[in-house]
């Protein structure tokens, strides 16, 4: 019947348009002073609000970005060149669809005032070019207001590329060299005396060197320069690593250090599959200003270096892999409050176990209220709450975190109560069960799923957030990430987002693999 | 055995749905209720076993007030009195045997049964009301994952659970096909032939209660309006369907009768 009604109206509506109000002319003309009011005068309220609304919000917008924009010129003549001179394009762009808009308000206000029809006869429509215009109008200020630069995105994005290359692989940055230090020094006496120094001890696992013999004489040069080589020493060493490098020095009695060569080039041997190896190297021509006649002792030194040892984690990983652990565990400390105080809460705010009394109805509705109020502040909001309330640390972020859950939480939960049926509760009773039992056989099975589907989305939520949530000092890896990015340390940087994302897809779908099996 | 005086129900908002309704179960019967929707059907089984408790009127069950028997005595009483309804009422998430077992709640200990003990002589009952049925094979399945018909005779197992003396069904073939409503309605009447238990039944299909009922009364409005015989209702006048039914009700060939 209703239905019929209206459309009865509507088709005469059809053949009878409302008569203007206002002829063209003079809806024109008001709507030139104010736009608008020509559209208004003409019973079209809503439209001609909506223009005026967005013509004078264009105007403050306008207003603003020019004061922004030169705001020491002392007249709105001069500020308006003076912006328009820093932004030619832009406030050019408004200041002409500002006009536009205008004068398609006056023009449109005087069709609409027009009693005419269109071709098929049917009444005035209203355009909506008209609106396009003040959406399009409405975006170009948010483009400068937000300050979007495309150009700069281009022009500057190789600055870029450097970090985002280390962020994108940081890996390099994960694991480093032990550096192990592996050496073993003879003593050899020059010139060689009756009672020349006894060989090195062996001592089993440690490097050992053994020059052979323990004496002899050092190159030398003779009165014309020509080099006379000195006494051959073999070098017998064990106990380095196997299949590497060792490289030789010369040590002389005032511990001054050199590595050896031999004929120019750095002398090195290959320690064999036993980790040993046997060379000869003949003695060092060595200006030292040691007493004639008297013997002196040097040393050999067989040593390996540089990163022969084991690949090991760097610091950057180990702490990542710590403060993800941390991160984990903050989001499922979180959940696990969470859910805990919002089990209680969220029978507070169920509508059908509340519905008793003016009092039970009344803590619902304060209940409710304060839960959305919650929910609405965002947990980085309340992280920063807690920080100044516990400190900097996991333990403030787990405060945030639970107290955006308790709320969301409990709202969920108590949809869920509020969607429990009736009908298993009667039927049980109806056996003659006690109300526990009730509960425990009726209630407690149609809870499980959505509690059990709820605290895993809850919790997949609160890790995801905790990796955030430290940004702002509330602990886990979001507090390193932040530090590796002041420190423009970006492969550090890179291996916690990488942590971060692996973590999160990971959780992602454990948590909907969960859910689907409980729904 | 059952003896309901006066009873009156009267809803929170209002709303009157028994109005000082009178009668008797004797053992052994299959009394029928027949009645327009809303006329208080639904009202009056819930409130013999005390779902809904009575604004006026006596129940006695075995001379037993049932309107005021305290906690423990009303479940004595209710565990006594098998219940089934047009929606099944089965908690879904559990398994059939799980919703078979809670028949059985109101005689075992409380504390045990919290976590799901029963005793062997318990479980045993259960396997054998879910033979009865034909249900075994679905004894581990949720109850959920079964069709309307098989969730009934889940109720009835259920119902059994209890070694009740009377079942009270709520329109319990509503939601079921037709010849579902014979193989549901045939275990009742097995029951109540070869177990000797009462049966208090509403329906809503004439030719259903000329097959089964031994007795039928008829509600209108809250009143009783109307108390026969097997023969009664197989010889049945329109004038009185309609003083049943309302004006608008037609008696259709297949027996159906038309609801509002
Ligand atoms: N919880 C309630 N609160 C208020 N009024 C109710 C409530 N339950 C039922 N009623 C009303 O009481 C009257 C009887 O309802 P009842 O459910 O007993 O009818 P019924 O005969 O079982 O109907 P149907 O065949 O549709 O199941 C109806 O008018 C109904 O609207
Ligand atoms: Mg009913």
């Amino acid at each position: 019947m209703a239905g019929r009604n209206k459309r009865n109206k509507q088709e005469a509506g059809r053949r009878e348009p409302p008569p203007p109000l206002v002829r063209p002319a003079a809806a024109a003309v008001a709507s030139l002073l104010v736009p608008g009011l020509g559209q208004i005068l003409d019973r079209l309220v809503q439209r001609g609000l909506l223009l005026l609304g967005s013509v004078v919000t264009i105007l403050a917008m306008l207003g603003w970005r020019i004061s922004v924009l030169a705001h020491r010129e002392p007249t709105a003549w001069a500020m308006l060149a003076k912006a328009l001179a820093r932004r030619p394009f832009f406030i050019g762009l408004i200041l002409a669809c500002l006009v536009g808009l205008w004068v398609w308000i006056v023009a449109d206000a005087a069709r609409l005032a027009r009693p005419v029809r269109d071709s098929r006869g049917r009444p005035r429509r209203g355009g909506f070019g008209i609106f396009v215009l003040v959406l399009f109008t409405f975006f170009a200020l948010g483009w400068q207001v937000s300050q979007v630069d495309p150009v700069r995105m281009v022009t500057e994005f190789p600055k870029a590329l450097t970090p985002l290359g280390r962020v994108v692989w940081p890996w390099q940055a994960a694991v480093v060299r032990e550096t192990v230090d592996r050496q073993a020094s003879a003593e050899v006496q020059t010139p060689c005396t009756d009672n020349p120094p006894p060989p090195a001890v062996e001592k089993p696992g440690q490097p050992f060197l053994l020059a052979d013999p323990t004496c002899g004489e050092l190159s030398a040069l003779d009165t014309a320069g020509t080099l006379l080589p000195g006494s051959t020493l073999t070098l017998t060493g064990r106990g380095f690593a196997p299949d590497s490098e060792v490289k030789l020095y010369w040590v002389d009695p005032l511990g001054n250090e050199f590595q050896l060569r031999q004929e120019g080039r750095y002398l090195s041997v290959q320690a064999d599959g036993r980790g040993a190896f046997q060379t000869k190297v003949i003695m060092p021509y060595r200006l030292f200003p040691g007493n004639p006649g008297e013997s002196s002792l040097h040393q050999v030194v067989a040593r390996q270096i540089a990163s022969l040892g084991r690949l090991r984690a760097s610091e950057p990983l180990l702490l990542t892999i710590e403060r993800m652990v941390e991160t984990i565990f903050m989001g499922m400390m979180a959940t696990l409050f969470g859910i805990l105080f919002a089990i209680p809460v969220s029978f507070l705010a169920a509508r059908n176990l509340m519905s008793g009394s003016w009092l039970t109805m009344g803590i619902y509705y304060a209940v409710r209220t304060i839960m959305n109020i919650i929910r609405a502040i965002e947990p980085l909001i309340w992280a920063l709450i807690a920080v100044v309330w516990v400190g900097l640390g996991p333990f403030a972020g787990i405060i945030a975190l639970t107290v955006h859950s308790v709320a969301s939480l409990g709202k969920l939960y108590s949809e869920a109560i509020e969607g429990i049926d009736a009908g298993p509760i009667e039927a049980v009773e109806a056996t003659g069960a006690t109300r526990l039992q009730t509960i425990m056989y009726a209630v407690v099975p149609q809870m499980i799923a959505p509690f059990v589907s709820f605290s895993i989305y809850r919790w997949d939520i609160n890790v995801r957030m905790s990796t955030i949530i430290g940004l702002v000092g509330g602990g886990g890896i979001g507090f390193l990430l932040v530090q590796y990015i002041r420190l423009l340390d970006y492969r550090a940087a890179g291996i916690a987002v990488w942590f971060i994302a692996v973590t999160v897809a990971v959780l992602d779908y454990v948590s909907a693999e969960i859910r689907a099996k409980f729904v | 055995m059952l003896e309901i005086q006066n009873l009156t129900k009267i809803y929170p908002d209002g709303t009157v749905a028994l109005r000082q309704v009178s009668f008797t179960v004797e053992p052994g019967e299959f009394l029928v209720i027949i009645g327009l929707s809303g006329s208080g059907k639904s009202t009056l089984l819930r409130c013999i076993n005390r779902l809904i408790d009575p604004t006026e009127g006596t129940i006695r069950w075995d001379g037993t007030d049932v309107t005021a028997a305290e906690s423990a005595e009303l479940r004595r009483i209710r565990r006594q009195i098998g219940m089934i309804f047009q929606q099944f009422n089965l908690v879904r998430r559990s398994s059939v045997l799980s919703n078979v077992l809670a028949g059985r709640l109101g005689y075992v200990r409380p504390l045990p049964s919290l976590v799901h003990s029963f005793p062997a002589a318990d479980r045993e009952l259960a396997w054998k009301a879910l033979q009865r049925v034909g249900l075994t094979e679905q004894a581990a399945k949720q109850a959920r994952e079964l069709s309307g018909g098989q969730q009934q005779r889940v109720g009835i197992a259920r119902a059994l659970m209890q070694q009740p003396r009377m079942i009270l069904a709520d329109e319990p073939v509503a939601s079921l096909d037709p010849v579902l409503a014979h193989s549901i309605l045939g275990y009742l009447e097995e029951l109540n032939r070869l177990d000797g238990i009462t049966v208090l039944c509403s329906l809503h299909y004439l030719d259903l209660v000329q097959r089964y009922a031994t007795r039928v009364i008829g509600l209108r409005e809250g009143r009783l309006v109307y108390r026969g015989t097997k023969e009664d209702i197989r010889r049945m006048t329109d004038a009185q369907f309609k003083e049943i039914y309302g004006e608008e009700a037609v008696r259709t060939s297949a027996g159906l009768q038309g609801r509002s």
